[in-house]
């Protein structure tokens, strides 16, 4: 017994020195990214790690965040969503916008030395073309001649691309496009040096205003300031990219003054309205909320039952309420800082009386049901999709929120299984185009962004023909016929243009809400002298 | 012993074989395009269908799973369809993270759990024996989530002791730390508790006290060691369930371990690190119940499983 006993306290002694030396061990050995993030740098954050650093391989917002800073292409965006020069100076269109001639920027070198050239630009293309990269974004670029052929494995090169010597590139397109230099600000269509190492999302090398430091997933990432920026050095030295998933931890992370900017929580508006006014930064972000209105099921096939959801829905109230204010109302699908909006334009009035007449001319004149789906992940817009619930009951149409995950109702959703779905769509770049193509071209039905599946010949051709018109001005009054018609045929109900909230603290200064995700590039933000 | 840890690890791995399964056949059922994912939220088809087919996502299910398995068995996971990173290095490179959480917890959770349960036992409806009641009461109940929360506030809001979230030094981990072994601390004093209330009136407890023990050496010594046995087996099951990733803990703490690693993979429909974290995590759970079973017969000479 007593030999049994004293093996026992052995067993149980060392267990727990070891428990406590491996903790020890595991404490005591590095003071990490998060304790050092503070300080005199600047900190940043992301919801969740990016992908990679390979430009070949964002697909989405945080990691093409991460590219921006490190990254430049032949063009690029600044923080009001402008086009602005970038690894190219200067452009050249032929009449038609089918051929474009981009001449490079003299005396730029990536972060290892090696001076950029032009064959630089047509490698890295084809390097994201190439299938072998599992690329998955590759939309920017395909309206080079060719390059679908070459993405699809039926073409050994990509043959709209020209290196015209050391300086210059000249893509020829498969048709017109007008647009076609912001699809060159795109991340994925960032320029990589000639040779790239495997572990290249690892350990990237660009043209960026930030040079690669260190990544601990999940953790944060860090950069140092690029002191050879074509564009003139950041004026911070270091900045920090921490991984912190919960808004409510990142708003006690800037309180604790360990991080330099941060998207107000939504729960927190008021209070952060009251109390720190000064510290608050708005901007009229790229992004709409709607709710995409099934055009090929059931009575949502018939425009008058769409006009009437419009009409039955009172959304300068939901916008009050469950949104805190943070938006515009929508009267189309252009935002309203982006040229083709049309501010003169009024919004689906709230009027349940025209709802339900419209509805009895329709055939409906004691309702449906219909399920609107939302994903269970996103607080406010569940709330959204209840205030709507309620709203629609008041006109006879009987709502059933359908809760599921993100993935699932995405999928959902592409495939035309739902009537309706809360969802929200951000500019990928800054151009009406972006608003339309995606969202109501009839090519774009399901992943291409149409979740309403509007499909309408007229509206088609004249999207076609405004991303084959040169002149600005023409273009813009087609953006506004075409997001009149659509709106006109109410393929969504129209909810807002969100506003974007953030607080910046007092320890920097120069930085400012981006409308775009990739216009961030922090080289004007500074750790505020004395403060 | 070494008998039975060689049968029950052998065990082990029709086990996991069934985990791998389920998981897989699961997985293909759920809803969610894996590729969806990866295009993000705006694509052509033509690209979606070419990933689909370097994916093998077009193959039949038992083709799909015999690919799988035959690289389980030459010990590769996979790479994540979003990161392209091996699973295994993903893992290999969080886990200790998770398990620094766990072991931290857990002490904490021994620690206070162990002694609040014990020095209520002593005097029953005394004063400790409420106060210590109520912590437990109060550990079980509130949500880990609104805890988490709480303790930022206070202590890096407000006092600024420490920081809010973050992985790093001994600071990083006391929150956390703290949130995740909440929950253990209160069971095991109640269970403690209760396993000493059982103890303390047997007859060599009387004896050990007749033949002249102090009271701490017959309390700390005698008896406790035979309450050991349903306090194993809570510790057991809850080291479990710490070191498989404690989403929200590691979430509200920004934490970078397994289970936020979990929880992303999942999000994003990635099938192989979904996979290969089952079972990683599938062969951890394993190894610590077979580790509280040699425990029991440790601690407790009259359990024999041969």
């Amino acid at each position: 017994m007593l030999r049994h006993l004293l093996r026992t306290v052995n067993l149980f002694d060392t267990a727990k020195r070891v428990l406590f030396l491996c903790v020890l061990a595991a404490c005591g050995g590095r003071t990490g990214g998060g304790g050092q993030a503070g300080g005199r740098g600047l900190v940043y954050y992301e919801r969740d790690d990016p992908r990679s650093l390979d430009p070949a391989l964002s697909t989405d917002v945080t990691t093409g965040e991460m590219i921006a800073l490190l990254f430049d292409g032949l063009t690029q965006f600044d923080g009001d969503g402008r086009l602005l020069p970038a690894l190219s100076d200067r452009w050249t269109a032929d009449r038609t916008g089918q051929r474009y001639v981009f001449h490079l920027r003299p005396g730029v070198t990536f972060q290892d030395g090696r001076p950029l050239v032009a064959a630089d630009v047509k490698r890295s293309f084809i390097r994201v073309l190439n299938p072998a990269s599992h690329g998955g974004r590759v939309w920017p670029l395909l309206p080079i001649a060719g390059a679908a052929d070459f993405a699809a494995g039926r073409a050994p090169d990509v043959r709209g691309i020209e290196v015209l010597g050391d300086s210059a590139v000249a893509f020829t397109l498969t048709e017109p496009l007008a647009i076609f230099p912001k699809f060159l600000a795109m991340p994925v269509a960032s320029v990589v040096p000639s040779s790239v190492p495997t572990d290249f999302g690892q350990h990237p090398v660009g043209t960026g205003p930030w040079r690669f430091v260190a990544w601990e997933h999940d953790d944060y990432l860090r950069f140092a300031k690029n002191p050879n920026y074509w564009g003139g050095a950041p004026l911070g030295d270091s900045l920090t990219v921490r991984i912190i998933p919960e808004a409510l931890t990142r708003a006690a992370e800037f309180q604790a003054g360990r991080i330099s900017v941060v998207e107000v929580p939504f729960g927190e508006t008021k209070k952060w309205e009251q109390e720190h006014p000064d510290w608050l930064k708005r901007k009229p972000a790229l992004r709409a909320v709607y709710v995409p209105l099934n055009n090929r099921r059931g009575p949502l096939r018939d425009r008058r039952v769409r006009q009437a959801i419009n009409h039955a829905v009172n959304v300068p109230e939901i916008l009050r309420t469950v949104w805190n204010g943070r938006g515009a109302l929508a009267a189309g699908a252009i935002p309203p800082t982006l040229g083709g909006s049309d501010p003169a334009r009024l919004p689906y009035a709230y009027d349940t009386t025209e709802a339900r007449r419209l509805l009895r001319a329709a055939g409906y004149p004691n309702g449906f049901s219909l399920q609107l789906w939302r994903s269970g992940t996103n607080v406010e817009m569940g709330r959204v999709a209840q205030a709507i619930q309620a709203q629609l009951a008041a006109v006879g149409i009987q709502v059933e929120i359908v809760s599921r995950d993100a993935s699932s109702m995405r999928e959902a959703v592409r495939k035309g299984d739902t009537d309706m779905a809360i969802t929200d769509w951000w500019a990928d770049y800054p151009d009406a185009d972006n608003f339309l193509y995606p969202l109501f071209h009839s090519a774009s039905f399901g992943p291409g962004g149409n979740y309403s599946f509007y499909g309408d010949r007229l509206t088609d051709s004249l999207i076609l023909v405004a991303r084959r018109t040169v002149d600005q001005a023409a273009r813009e009054a087609l953006y506004r016929r075409i997001d009149d018609r659509v709106f006109q045929a109410a393929p969504w109900i129209y909810l807002w243009f969100p506003v974007d909230l953030w607080a910046q603290h007092p320890s920097i200064d120069g930085w400012d809400v981006s409308v775009i995700f990739n216009g961030q590039h922090w080289t004007k933000v500074r750790v505020a002298p004395g403060r | 012993m070494l008998r039975l840890v060689g049968r029950r690890l052998l065990a082990t791995i029709p086990t996991l074989f069934g985990v791998l399964v389920v998981a897989f056949l699961l997985l293909n059922v759920v809803p969610g395009d894996p590729v969806a994912e990866m295009v993000g939220e705006r694509a052509d088809s033509a690209t979606i269908s070419r990933l689909r087919a370097e994916l093998h996502l077009d193959d039949p299910v038992p083709v799909q799973f015999g690919h799988y398995l035959w690289g389980v068995v030459r010990g590769d996971l996979g790479r994540s369809y979003i990161t392209q990173r091996p699973v295994l290095g993903d893992l290999a490179e969080r886990f200790p993270k998770t398990l620094q959480l766990a072991g931290a917890a857990m002490l904490l959770a021994v620690a206070c759990g162990i002694t609040l349960g014990v020095l209520a036992s002593i005097r029953p409806g005394g004063w400790i024996d409420r106060f210590s009641m109520l912590i437990a009461y109060v550990g079980v109940s509130f949500p880990v989530y609104w805890v988490g929360l709480l303790l930022i506030l206070l202590f890096a809001v407000a006092l600024r002791w420490l920081p809010p979230s973050g992985y790093g030094g001994i600071a990083f981990l006391v929150l956390p730390a703290l949130t995740l072994g909440m929950r253990s601390i209160a069971f095991l004093a109640r269970m403690t508790r209760g396993a000493m209330l059982d103890i303390l009136p047997s007859d060599f407890v009387r004896t050990a006290r007749a033949k002249g023990l102090g009271e701490r050496r017959v309390i700390g010594w005698h008896a406790l060691r035979n309450a050991l046995l349903p306090i194993i087996t809570v510790l057991g099951l809850d080291v479990g369930n710490y070191l498989t990733g404690s989403i929200l803990t590691e979430t509200i703490f920004s934490w970078p371990g397994v289970g936020r690693y979990v929880l992303l993979a999942i999000q994003k429909r990635d099938l192989p690190a979904i996979q290969g974290s089952i079972l990683f995590l599938s062969v951890i759970f394993v190894l610590v119940n077979l580790l509280a079973d040699v425990l029991y017969a440790k601690a407790d000479p009259r359990v024999a499983y041969d």
